[in-house]
């Protein structure tokens, strides 16, 4: 989960980063302490991982690395030659569908992330599997609302799972960029609960970094694969869970992070299988945004 | 005290002179009664500024020292109050009670936030967390117009911070438990912080999205779900089967019957649903091959969790796939295949480049109060009047271990089919362990029929 800082940021920005960061020196050491050391991230509870580095070094695993990293630079490179995004730009033009995650195979969850209120204290469990034919993908565990008992959280419960955002090589950020789209098409088959699907895009200031686009998605439960299309212009922007006032449309060229989340409060065991999550542009959506954009909600 | 007296003398002199001398013999008192108690002076100026600011009616209150006693235990008492008055029922008669005790108690309803504080948690025990009557009422605890600011500086600042916050959580409140509000809400919070404070904001941004979200789920289920178990059954098998040409059937209501021999045999519920297309499917089915009966899922209804099972086959291996040609005399008045290649652009290509998951058909779904493989032989063995391939395939039973044991012992009642919300907590707590969708194929049994 560790976000690569001032790699590829413009000099603007770069700027304002360093603004943000209250002493110029030490906390570019500090930060990027868990990439370099290659620890995990610590999750409450935990230990601290305190072997020291040069005990951890690993040649191959360096050796390792570079070759990823220049493979996927040779790729950046040579990918331009062929078109926008390495794909010829007859396809890339007459694109309508295009097909982001899908499930076929183990190397396919390690782009996901899942967590659970167990961050905080709680008691929920979440699990991420492939599903019985190795086609799909099943995230499954327990939810429990109960708070966590230290006095200041009042709600708990939620199982949540989200894309790692995408990386170029040296680990430079990239984003899926969906401006010919507008809609998300997912095939699913849930056991009835409500999940809300989360969309971070990329931010300009630090201060929007918890900014979210969310919608609902409905499961109807049973044996039967569901295929669910919401458009982007449906998705309202929360931030650390709340609803904002002034509401703006999704910006769809620089998309970070899709993910799932459950927070539905009936304790218990739940499930969720995913076939497929893709974008694809649906001519007869012409909605821009579906909330009131003139003016804030309550107007002021 | 000097600076008291300044202040004092600031003050406009339309103000009673009797109660500029009360307020001036009292801040005398005060200072002989704190002073050789070890207090600061620093802590008696700022206790006479706070009695100059507030209203008349504060000035009349009683001393200091009472007060303070009070208050030290006020989060205990707030939460006793509810317990003497409501000790044998638990209800909105007595809650409603319990509120006006307060109300009726002190005329200047002091203590109030706590009050209405200790009456949110309380809510939930007294089973009114979604009642709105009940927070209106308590809505109006608060005194009336005393918090609404009155010049632009109160405006600007936030007028009397804690009351407003509890307000907010109030409203939050209500939209966590889903209640919408009405008029007489938006009455009160302008009545109690005016016009513009931070509880109308709430109440403004509920009412904006809530409506916006109300008709949201293309699934929707019923506030109240159905009493009866054969009703849910045949909720929950239409909700997901999704055709609408699908048939259900009770195969057994729920009744107990005394045999000869004295013993209580207890029959329990079976609800199945299957659609012509289906049948058809079953119909076609390759006898050799067996079905499974697959089970308990879950289902999840708001809050409820129920369970059904499935009578499915494995899917076909690549070699024995068939192509049905469409019959075409099926319909005389339309075509029911297409093979004409419209002019279709390039862009024209809205299907996405994925594989198809390779999954059995699904054959008939049922849900049954006890989930033993009895019971599920039942059944099958209704499911045979209308579909005579099924005495010759071999059914075998997949039937996971957890939840249907489970199902069976914390279920004592047959006639029903889910089990409310407490009884639910407990079960989760036990099956842990258990992976979803790993299933064991322990009980198999084969049913040659005839």
């Amino acid at each position: 989960m560790a976000l690569p800082r001032a790699t590829s940021f413009t000099p603007a920005v770069r700027l304002l980063g360093s603004c943000y960061k209250q002493t110029p020196f030490v906390p570019h050491l500090s930060a990027g302490w868990r990439d370099i050391s290659g620890g995990e991230y610590r999750r409450p509870g935990q230990p601290r991982y305190n072997t020291p580095i040069w005990k951890r070094f690993d040649f191959h695993k360096g050796v390792q690395g570079m070759q990823k990293h220049f493979t996927l630079l040779k790729e950046e490179f040579l990918s331009r030659w062929i078109g926008p995004e390495g794909k010829p730009l007859v396809e890339h033009m007459l694109e309508q569908t295009r097909v982001i995650w899908e499930f076929r195979g183990p190397e396919s969850l390690d782009q996901w992330t899942v967590s659970s209120d167990c961050e905080i204290g709680g008691r929920s469990e979440a699990y991420l599997k492939l599903g019985r034919n190795n086609t799909t993908c099943l995230l499954y565990g327990t939810l429990c609302s109960v708070p966590p008992r230290d006095g200041e959280t009042r709600y708990s419960g939620y199982c949540t799972m989200r894309s790692k955002p995408p990386k170029g090589s040296f680990d430079s950020k990239k984003h899926h960029d969906w401006t010919s789209f507008n809609t998300l098409h997912l095939r699913i088959r849930g056991d009835g609960r409500p999940w809300m699907i989360n969309v971070g895009a990329e931010t300009y200031f630090s201060h929007q970094k918890d900014d979210m686009y969310s919608y609902f998605l409905y499961t109807r439960g049973g044996p039967y694969w569901q295929d669910v299309k919401i458009p982007f212009s449906k998705f309202f922007l929360s931030s650390r869970g709340r609803i904002q006032d002034d509401q703006h449309p999704l910006w769809l060229d620089k998309i970070n992070t899709v993910g799932f989340t459950l927070g539905d409060k009936a304790d218990g065991p739940f499930q969720l299988e995913i076939d497929f999550v893709a974008v694809c542009n649906d001519r007869a959506h012409t909605e821009q945004f579906a909330y009131e954009a003139y003016k804030r909600n309550p107007e002021v | 005290m000097n600076c008291a007296r300044c202040l004092l003398r600031l003050q406009s002199p339309g103000i009673l002179a009797a109660s500029v001398r009360a307020a001036v013999r009292r801040t005398a008192q005060h200072q002989l009664s704190t002073v050789p108690s070890g207090i600061t002076p620093h802590t008696t100026y700022s206790q006479t500024l706070r009695h100059f600011h507030g209203s008349t009616a504060l000035s009349k209150s009683q001393a200091v020292p009472t007060d303070q006693e009070e208050k030290d235990k006020s989060l205990i008492t707030y939460d006793d109050l509810f317990e003497r008055v409501a000790r044998e029922t638990k209800t909105k008669a007595t809650f409603n009670r319990v509120v006006d005790v307060f109300c009726n108690r002190d005329i200047r309803r002091r203590g109030h936030v706590e009050f209405i504080y200790a009456a949110l948690k309380k809510m939930t025990e007294f089973g009114v967390e979604k009642d709105l009557t009940v927070y209106n009422k308590l809505l109006d605890v608060f005194p009336k117009e005393v918090f609404v600011p009155r010049n632009f500086i109160q405006r600007m600042f936030n007028h009397y911070p804690r009351q407003q916050e509890c307000g907010v959580q109030l409203l939050e409140q209500m939209e966590n438990y889903g209640v919408m509000p009405n008029m007489d809400t938006k009455v009160l919070i302008v009545q109690i912080f005016g016009e513009k404070g931070h509880p109308m904001r709430k109440f403004q941004r509920i009412m904006y999205w809530f409506p916006k979200f109300k008709n949201a789920n293309p699934f929707p289920i019923p506030r109240q779900l159905p009493e009866d178990p054969v009703d849910l059954a045949r909720l929950c098998l239409t909700r997901i089967a999704n055709d609408l040409d699908s048939k259900v059937t009770v195969h057994q209501t729920p009744c107990s019957d005394i045999t000869e021999s004295g013993e209580e045999v207890t029959y329990p519920l079976i609800v199945g649903i299957q659609s012509p297309d289906q049948m058809e499917l079953l119909a076609r089915h390759n006898p050799e091959r067996p079905v499974f009966v697959e089970g308990p899922f879950p289902l999840w209804l708001r809050k409820n969790c129920v369970y059904y099972y499935i009578l499915r086959a494995d899917p076909l291996p690549p070699d024995q796939k068939v192509e049905l040609p469409y019959d075409p005399e099926r319909s005389f008045y339309f075509p029911l295949q297409l093979d004409l290649d419209l002019d279709r652009d390039l862009g024209d290509d809205d299907s996405f480049d994925v594989d198809d998951v390779d999954e059995g058909p699904v054959f008939a779904m049922c849900m049954t109060s006890q989930g033993n493989q009895a019971t599920l032989n039942q059944w099958i063995s209704g499911l045979q009047e209308n579909n005579p391939v099924l005495g010759l395939v071999p059914t075998l039973f997949r039937l996971e271990a957890g939840p249907a044991e489970l199902l069976g012992v914390s279920d004592p009642d047959p006639g029903h089919g889910y089990r409310p919300g407490g009884a639910e907590e407990t079960q989760t707590g036990a099956e842990t362990e258990i992976v979803v969708e790993e299933e064991e194929v322990h009980p198999l049994s084969q049913r040659g029929k005839q």
